[in-house]
């Protein structure tokens, strides 16, 4: 079965499988155990397909379907890069669906109709899929708004609280905003040039670049809006860290783990493949990393002040997507001049949102199982969690410490790549060189961040709100997606060329007359070690098998030497200066960690207050007062409606004057009526 | 490759056997410029040998808590492949200079995981201490490095140490070795930024409840560390005379690591500690210092 065939036969089963848990009517666990028959054929196909695409290569369409008058033509091309999308899709979205069976079953969503859950999931899947498929940009967007409502339904599903559904609006607005900015750029090219498709869109873009350079500006900011809002790069994301935490932790799981990334795919597509190497090129990598740069410090100092769980990993995604959008923008930025320095940083910044898809995701599950056992996301409620659900625990330090940066898992593999890539970029071009130091601090930070989440959560004194809590860990079904993730995290963490290989020869599949050398003189290696060089001598190298291999034998040995003087064990309760304290006295909540250092971060001028370095106020609620203008314009009734009615309710009242219950004054008027009416006729005839 | 793991042993030997003798130095200058006696030169043999047979008093802390002691000594043991200590790094092919700066804040990881996961509020208190520290002083061990790593066009420690014999003292690699030698005294827990453990104020902080073997690790990676950090120091930033015999560079390079410890030694007897916002404030400045000399980096000077 060819590539194609797989990923037709998978959008059709999760399209039809949207459509049959909608009108299914069941409830609960059946719901999703329907839901499941459908995602595992569609994310199963999904992955072959990608599969299939990775062993023999591109495969496309004949043009399906094409919209008379415009042009636009339905075709489906898998390049290596829409199949690498498409299997992180298909493995994210299959075990973020495979968590719900159990984790949407908890009381908190008794109330709820699940099919407004399943179906926009599975819808959801579809839509991401289709997105990465398509290489025209008219249908491209239909793809893309189907994931924008799809995903809208989901962050609007828990619809108890009013602030969700607030979150849900500003998400619904500024995604149109945005979408409607990429698809002004599209059509903007499309004008000059009467082609939707990518090839036609850069061929336009060419010839357009001497004539009209202005109008190529324009465009492309209207791309870069449009992606790097759907990316959460800050300042545009501003509705990330409202619509994540709204949606259900396996939703939030999904949406970080692919619609994220669909941003960068889209930034990729148009500024790599789409936008020809030139000078328009080194202004918008440097554009790109900025703001990348930009989201890295922000959104991860503002992570390290929350203390509701999944807010404090919304801000981590508009992080760590800076981290991507900075490899990004170094390898746009030296695509025309060092396109071997370009080609590593772009593998750099796809590998790491390789990693941060699963580690994130991850994240967000963990997040999910805190609150299924704790029923609460406030990290100042729980603690000492480990004991009641070791995997999770287990699962969530080594996502924690991948996202981290910490070796040998797969987060410092990629995060390396980025830091040299930025150091040799930066002797080049300096201003890199301060982006790559900012990287490496927040990636300290990020440590400090994750080492609370999952310290508040897991360590110290057992403590959870709810009255008790059902014995031993989650449910099968939710330990195996965490289970999953985390293996991952070391697998690629200790095999790191693996996909770099894959990205590699993918990103030289687009451009193949770039004239970049060799993915083995670049990174000049086996299976594991890296040895760097950008054409000249190897620069760099790192070797996680080797260094996790010594760090386990070093353990032994440490293990060893503990032992050898053969000393007994005994457990004690932990001691307080021989003063008795309760647990709650002793407790130290998140909210105490680092206080010294958030000092610095933290200003409050007037009604403004920076929460962190993030500014957070209360957007201003519009109220007019009784007495404007406007008011009284708007208001119909007050005007024209009232002032007519008590008119008219006057002359009644003065007319029922009239009405004197004496006989002869009716007679009287009779009379006089009638008399009228006869003169009336005469004088008219 | 054969050569590659002698030169492995003889590193992580040299750490384990030599590094407490070089701490026990350090005591004795405390003692003498505080004009006591003091303890003799081989006392943290001692103390290693009579914590490892002492009986382990473990809190119900979790596992992290437990193998902590383990995932520290063993990262510290791993910087010590990646440092070179008078002959070439034993395993440069598989890591450099950000590899060793992350492989550090392992150690540094493990040390908050001990204290957190013992539950104890002094325990999480000196893990935050902990980790702010870290937070303030990895950039600039990064910065620091990387300058260095610009200056010889290779971010390999091997290439590193290779450049830095052939050229000259230049204004970039003052800056960046004072920075680096600031940054250094907090990665050696050493006063004015004995800020984590602070015996007298938060009772060892982190290792509050860690004793026997397990504390004895804690603390043999903590010699292990000074080692390190004054071997990296003295092989970068003052790597002359070149020598050629395998045994005396050894030599040399110990006799170059116990004089920058003595200097380190007198800073610890002499100062007071400082609060942690000061520390912060501190490196908070100094991160500055180091930014200007990977400027000059940059530019060639």
């Amino acid at each position: 079965m060819g590539a194609l065939t797989c990923y037709g036969w998978a959008l059709a089963f999760l399209l039809v499988g949207a459509l049959v848990t909608f009108f299914a009517g069941l409830r609960t666990r059946r719901l999703g155990g329907l839901a499941l028959m459908f995602a595992i054929p569609g994310c199963g196909l999904a992955l072959l397909a990608a599969v299939s695409v990775f062993l023999r290569g591109t495969v496309s369409t004949d043009p399906l379907f094409t919209v008379p008058g415009i042009g636009a033509v339905l075709l489906v091309r898998l390049d290596p890069l829409s199949a690498f999308f498409l299997a992180i899709i298909s493995v994210v979205c299959f075990l973020a669906i495979l968590y719900s069976y159990r984790y949407m079953d908890i009381p908190w969503f008794a109330d709820l109709s699940l099919a407004g859950y399943y179906a926009p999931f599975l819808l959801f899947t579809c839509a991401t899929m289709t997105v990465v498929g398509m290489v025209d940009m008219f249908f491209f967007f239909i793809a893309w708004e189907f994931m924008t409502l799809s995903s809208y339904a989901l962050v609007i599903f828990d619809r108890k609280r009013k602030e969700r559904l607030r979150a849900g609006f500003k998400y619904f607005l500024i995604m149109h905003i945005a979408t409607g900015l990429m698809f002004l750029g599209a059509l903007v090219i499309y004008s000059f040039g009467k082609s939707f498709t990518f090839d036609g869109l850069r061929v336009t873009l060419q010839a357009m670049m001497e004539t009209h350079p202005a109008t190529v500006h324009f465009a492309l900011i209207c791309f870069f809006l449009g992606f790097a809002t759907k990316a959460g790069v800050l300042p545009f994301g501003d509705w990330l860290p409202d619509a994540y935490p709204a949606a259900p932790s396996p939703a939030a799981a999904a949406f970080s783990g692919t619609m994220s990334k669909l941003g960068v795919y889209g930034l990729v597509r148009v500024f790599y493949e789409i936008l020809p190497a030139s000078n328009y090129s080194r202004t918008y990598g440097l554009v790109i990393a900025l703001f990348g740069t930009l989201s890295i410090f922000v959104g991860t100092m503002t992570a390290m002040m929350q203390e509701d769980s999944k807010r404090l990993l919304s801000f981590h995604v508009i992080g760590q997507v800076g981290y991507m959008l900075l490899g990004v923008g170094l390898g746009v930025y030296f695509l025309p001049k060092e396109p071997n320095l370009a080609l590593v940083a772009l593998a750099a910044g796809l590998f790491h949102l390789l990693n941060n898809a699963i580690y994130k995701s991850s994240l967000f599950l963990n997040a999910g199982s805190i609150f299924y056992k704790a029923g609460t996301r406030n990290l100042n409620e729980i603690g000492g969690l480990s004991r009641l659900m070791p995997v999770t625990a287990a699962t969530a330090v080594v996502a924690s410490l991948s996202i981290a940066g910490i070796p040998p898992f797969n987060g410092f593999s990629s995060k390396w790549l980025l830091y040299e890539c930025s150091v040799f970029g930066g002797a080049r071009m300096p201003i890199f060189m301060g982006l790559g130091i900012i990287a490496i601090f927040i990636s300290a930070v990020t440590l400090a961040s994750f080492l609370k989440f999952f310290g508040a959560s897991f360590f110290g004194k057992f403590r959870i709100p709810q009255a008790q809590a059902a014995k031993g860990d989650v449910p099968a079904s939710m330990q195996v997606p965490q289970l999953v993730l985390s293996g991952l995290c070391v697998f690629l963490g200790l095999a790191p060329l693996l996909p770099l290989r894959l990205l590699y020869t993918s990103l030289l599949d687009i451009r193949p007359q770039l004239g970049v050398a060799g993915f083995a003189e670049l990174f000049s290696g086996s299976v594991s070690s890296i040895r760097l060089s950008f054409g000249d001598g190897v620069v760099a190298t790192w070797n996680p098998a080797w260094i996790a291999l010594a760090l386990l034998g070093f353990c032994l040995l440490a293990w060893g030497i503990m032992r050898s003087g053969g000393a007994s064990r005994r457990t004690v309760p932990s001691w307080y200066c021989g003063e008795p304290h309760s647990d709650h006295e002793t407790h130290f909540p998140a909210h105490g960690f680092y206080q010294p250092f958030k000092q610095f971060f933290r200003v409050r001028i007037g009604k403004y207050e920076w929460e962190g370095v993030y500014l957070s106020f209360k957007y201003p609620s519009i109220r007019l007062r009784e007495d404007n203008w406007l008011t009284r314009l708007v208001s119909v009734d007050r005007w024209f409606f009232y002032p007519v009615v008590r008119g008219f309710y006057r002359l009644l009242v003065w007319f029922s004057g009239s009405h004197v219950g004496i006989p002869h004054v009716y007679l009287t008027w009779a009379i006089v009526g009638v008399l009228a009416a006869i003169a009336l006729v005469f004088s008219l005839h | 490759m054969s050569q590659n793991v002698l030169l492995g042993v003889i590193n992580v030997l040299l750490v384990l056997l030599l590094s407490p003798l070089l701490e026990g130095t350090i005591r004795k200058l405390k003692a003498f410029v505080h004009s006591r006696v003091g303890p003799p030169l081989y006392q943290p043999y001692l103390d290693l040998l009579k914590l490892l047979g002492k009986e382990e008093v473990e809190c119900e802390g979790n596992a992290l808590y437990r193998w902590s002691p383990v995932v520290a000594f063993a990262a510290v043991l791993g910087v010590a492949l990646l440092t070179p200590m008078g002959l070439a790094p034993p395993l440069d092919s598989a890591g450099e200079v950000i590899v060793f700066v992350y492989l550090i804040t392992l150690s540094g990881v493990a040390v908050m995981a001990s204290g957190i996961g013992s539950g104890s509020p002094y325990g999480v208190v000196g893990s935050g201490r902990e980790m702010m520290l870290i937070l303030t002083v990895e950039p600039i061990l990064a910065i620091a490095l990387i300058a260095v790593a610009v200056k010889a066009g290779s971010m390999k420690l091997s290439d590193i140490v290779a450049y830095q014999l052939s050229h000259p003292y230049s204004l970039s690699m003052l800056l960046v070795t004072f920075s680096l030698f600031l940054a250094v005294l907090a990665q050696l827990a050493k006063l004015p930024f004995d800020i984590v453990e602070a015996e007298t104020e938060i009772m060892e902080g982190p290792f509050v409840e860690q004793s026997g073997p397990r504390l004895a690790l804690f603390k043999w990676s903590f010699y292990a560390k000074e080692l390190i950090f004054a071997s990296l120091l003295v092989t970068i930033f003052f790597p002359w005379p070149r020598i050629g015999t395998p045994a005396l560079a050894i030599l040399v390079n110990l006799v170059k690591v116990a004089i920058m410890l003595l200097l380190v030694g007198v800073i610890d007897s002499v100062n007071p500690r400082l609060r942690i916002d000061q520390a912060i404030r501190f490196y908070g400045a100094l991160i500055f210092v180091a930014f200007a000399g990977l400027a000059f980096a940059i530019v060639g000077s």
